[in-house]
């Protein structure tokens, strides 16, 4: 949908976006009329006509209108599913927000995860030749020597 | 019919003579005119046949109805039944009439009048029309209450789906396929798990299978992603023949949600945000199942090239087998995920018995195995997990990292992999992987040399770099000896320490000693002209003793300011202390240098020479401790080593002391 880059959409996208949306306005138009419609007309036939053979034909006609309705619904609930993957697919700049930020947070994470990698390494460098220290100048090192 | 035949008989159409005049003029009949001649056929139609036979059935069926009328009571629809007959009678006579008629071309059918509908008729007729038409209603009611359920629950489960895509696409990369003709609750969406830029620095030749999968439906309408079996592989590292407890605890790390789960377990997740969760954690381990590929074929794209320290020693699909010098060998392996939960060793058995092209000799693999043993015991081996982390890191910030031009080094570490030497990534892993085995060993030698002596500290300095090891070893005076020093002088102040730096580069050992005399000097008979450090290499096989000779030479050292300090003039050999006494005699301190000592690597030796001894020096036997040149002092301390020096001082008879 949004075919633009940058700082907005091109008049091509935003034409197409205009045309896309007049075309999902006709189809949400021509979906509620065809309701109305087919819902009147069931509501006109209630009437009971003399000839038995007039209200067969209309017995016939009220299906096909209830048909209609359903088919009309049906179209309705597609079409939200259409415009819910548009959004899905075409809200670029909230979608870029989030990835920025979300990426922001990984760097910021991996930063603290080095610098805690540093400073353990360096507290283990610290303990380790303090460990020496103690060790080489400690009696049990001193009397292993003479056991020895 | 019955079986008599009435015949009728026309006149014949001839004008036949009514009347002749008297004037002998002929008299006709007056012609019959069209509609006359057509009444007259009609009312030559002869009903009385069929009048009578119904007429005769009348009277049959009343003497029967009389016989049996005490006995079976009439059934309710007979009537009507009846009536339908006699309907049917009269219409079939009718349609015979208008069929006669239309046949004879004589008369046509110019309408015909329904007649009048008596009241109840009429209401009998609206009752079953608007029956009819409340029994249409109702089928209509129950379709759209059925229409309306099956909405809302499309509804609902798009509500759901769509919930969960728009979660998932803040983490990973969601695609819609254009589908022509989408299948109900199919709109065709995938989830890329490939990293574009890769392609862009080549370092990886093709996309992993695994990098597009397909978004379904589950049978609650909830986002399910299917894997096919076995799809996720997780990476293994591992020294040949080495029992690694921790790798088979790390194999059972490996999660089974790769496989593709039935749906129970979708019915199980009551929670919407758990089942959300469970897709981010099943897409993480895709994703982390195709870096491992990624890092599988490019470290066997790397293993082929002429690297340093790199060769090939076995393959198979998903194994590498690889020589990294010293004698040890690696493998590199993809393991499916259901096989986690066996061990490594019994996999890598598997592939060491049977399967294995080995590029080596059987001998040499054998001739690996044994030297592995050895190191092995002598816990020569790093934890191969560290080293699993370690690839994966390199391979990491090599991939990623130089795709998003960060920088490979953090802080003061430096671990990234070198090129300089154009050993490549993997060369750099083998090398660093044997430089930490060859580290090992050393360390274990200057322990082991360092141990033997009791005034020695052993100090490492961690270089945070993959391929350089350092140690110091420092030769402590004691603080009495310094405490004694600092109270007999002011002007000088004897050194506390000695230093010994040992630095491992690769496999190359790098001693740098203070204290050494200089050789050139020991060849032009002044051993007082040294430098202040020396530098040299060594193999491991002689680093104990270069260490301990090291050692003693600082000693020795020592022990000569102190005698300058006090004022007797004493000649420094490289491990002895020469002082002259009376009468042209000398006497020596000699320090002699043994690793494989156990009560101490250093020993003294007090050595007394005449004016001639130099001509018997060659033929004296060192070991003789009862030799009247030369006395055995065992292996003494400073302290001791110290008062010994004050006593030969004192001996010589001179110095302040």
């Amino acid at each position: 949908m949004n075919k633009g880059a940058g700082s907005g959409p091109t008049a091509a996208a935003a034409a197409a976006a205009a045309q896309k949306q007049k075309t999902l306005m006709q189809r949400v138009e021509t979906d509620i009329a065809s309701i109305v419609d087919n819902f009147s007309q069931l509501v006109n036939v209630a009437r009971v006509n003399d000839p038995p053979v007039r209200n067969s034909q209309e017995s016939f006609m009220m299906e096909m209108r209830a048909s209609r309705m359903v088919q009309a619904a049906d179209s309705l609930l597609k079409l939200v599913s259409e415009l819910k993957q548009t959004a899905i697919f075409s809200g670029f700049a909230s979608l870029n927000d989030h990835v920025e930020q979300r990426t922001n947070e990984f760097n910021q994470q991996a930063e603290k995860t080095d610098r805690m990698l540093a400073r353990t390494g360096e507290e283990a460098a610290a303990s380790l030749k303090e460990l020496e220290a103690h060790y080489y100048s400690s009696g049990h090192r001193t009397t292993q020597n003479s056991q020895q | 019919m019955n079986g008599n035949l009435e015949i009728s008989v026309d006149k014949l159409p001839v004008k036949r003579l009514d009347a002749i005049e008297e004037t002998g003029a002929e008299r006709f009949p007056p012609d019959v005119g069209y509609d006359e001649k057509r009444e007259s056929l009609i009312r030559r139609i002869d009903f009385a046949w069929a009048v009578e036979k119904d007429d005769n059935k009348r009277l049959k069926k009343r003497s029967k109805e009389s016989s049996s009328s005490a006995t079976t009571t009439p059934w309710q629809w007979q009537n009507m039944v009846e009536n339908l007959q006699f309907a049917h009678q009269e219409l079939s006579v009718i349609i015979d009439l208008i069929n006669t008629v239309e046949a004879n071309d004589a008369v046509t059918v110019a309408g015909m009048t329904r007649p009048k509908a008596l009241p109840n008729e009429v209401l009998s007729d609206l009752s079953v029309s608007a029956a009819t038409k409340l029994q249409c209603y109702r089928h209509l009611g129950i379709y759209f209450k059925q229409s309306a359920k099956s909405l809302e629950q499309q509804i609902a489960k798009e509500a759901r789906f769509y919930g969960a895509l728009i979660r998932l696409q803040q983490n990973w990369k969601v695609k819609r396929q254009r589908v022509a003709a989408p299948a109900s609750g199919n709109e065709g969406f995938t989830i890329d798990l490939f990293d574009n830029s890769l392609y862009d620095s080549a370092p990886v030749s093709r996309p992993s299978s695994l990098s597009t999968i397909r978004i379904d439906h589950d049978s609650a309408g909830m986002l399910a992603i299917n894997l096919p079996p076995n799809s996720c592989r997780s990476f293994r590292f591992g020294f040949l023949g080495v029992q690694s407890g921790d790798s088979s605890k790390q194999c059972s790390k490996v999660k089974n949600s790769c496989s593709p789960r039935p749906s129970k377990e979708a019915k199980e997740s009551v929670n919407d945000d758990e089942c959300v969760r469970e897709k981010h954690s099943l897409l993480r381990e895709v994703h982390q199942a195709i870096f491992y590929e990624q890092v599988f074929d490019i470290v066997n794209r790397e293993a082929f090239k002429q690297s340093l320290g790199v060769n090939v020693t076995g393959i198979r699909e998903n194994y590498l087998q690889l020589g990294i010098g010293l004698g040890i060998s690696i493998f590199l392996s993809l393991i499916p995920s259901n096989q986690g939960d066996l061990s490594v060793d019994s996999w890598v058995n598997q592939n060491v018995e049977s399967g294995i092209l080995p590029l080596d000799s059987h001998d040499g693999v054998k001739l690996a195995e044994e030297k592995d043993d050895i190191l092995r015991k002598s816990g020569g081996y790093p934890n191969p997990l560290t080293y699993e982390i370690y690839l994966q890191q390199v391979f990491h910030e090599y991939l990623y990292g130089r795709a998003k031009n960060k920088p490979i080094s953090t802080g003061t570490r430096v671990s990234g992999p070198p090129t300089k030497d154009g050993s490549g990534l993997l060369g750099h892993f083998c090398l660093s992987l044997a430089h930490r085995i060859f580290s090992n060993k050393v360390r274990v030698e200057l322990e082991n040399a360092v141990c033997g002596v009791p005034y020695l500290h052993l100090v490492s300095h961690p270089t945070w770099h993959s391929r350089t090891s350092s140690w110091t070893v420092f030769l402590k005076v004691p603080q009495s000896i310094l405490h004694a020093e600092s109270n007999s002088r002011t002007a000088e102040t004897a050194k506390s320490h000695f230093r010994t730096n040992v630095v491992v580069n690769d496999d190359c050992i790098h001693v740098e000693g203070e204290g050494t005399p200089n050789v050139v000097g020991l060849f032009e008979g002044r051993s007082e002209d040294m430098s202040s450090m020396n530098k040299y290499d060594c193999d491991l096989a002689d680093l104990p003793v270069i260490i301990l000779q090291q050692v003693a030479s600082q000693v020795i050292r020592w022990l000569h300011e102190e005698a300058l300090m006090v004022g007797i003039k004493a000649n420094r050999d490289f491990l002895s202390l020469s002082f002259e006494l009376d009468q042209g005699e000398t006497v020596s301190l000699v320090a002699h240098v043994d690793p494989e000592d156990m009560r101490g690597c250093i020993s003294w030796w007090l050595v007394m020479e005449d004016g001639f001894a130099a001509e018997r020096k060659l033929s004296i036997d060192i070991s003789d401790d009862a030799s009247d040149y030369k006395k055995f002092l065992g292996h003494l301390s400073l302290d001791v080593l110290y008062s010994t020096l004050m006593d030969l001082v004192s001996l010589c008879g001179g110095g302040s002391h």
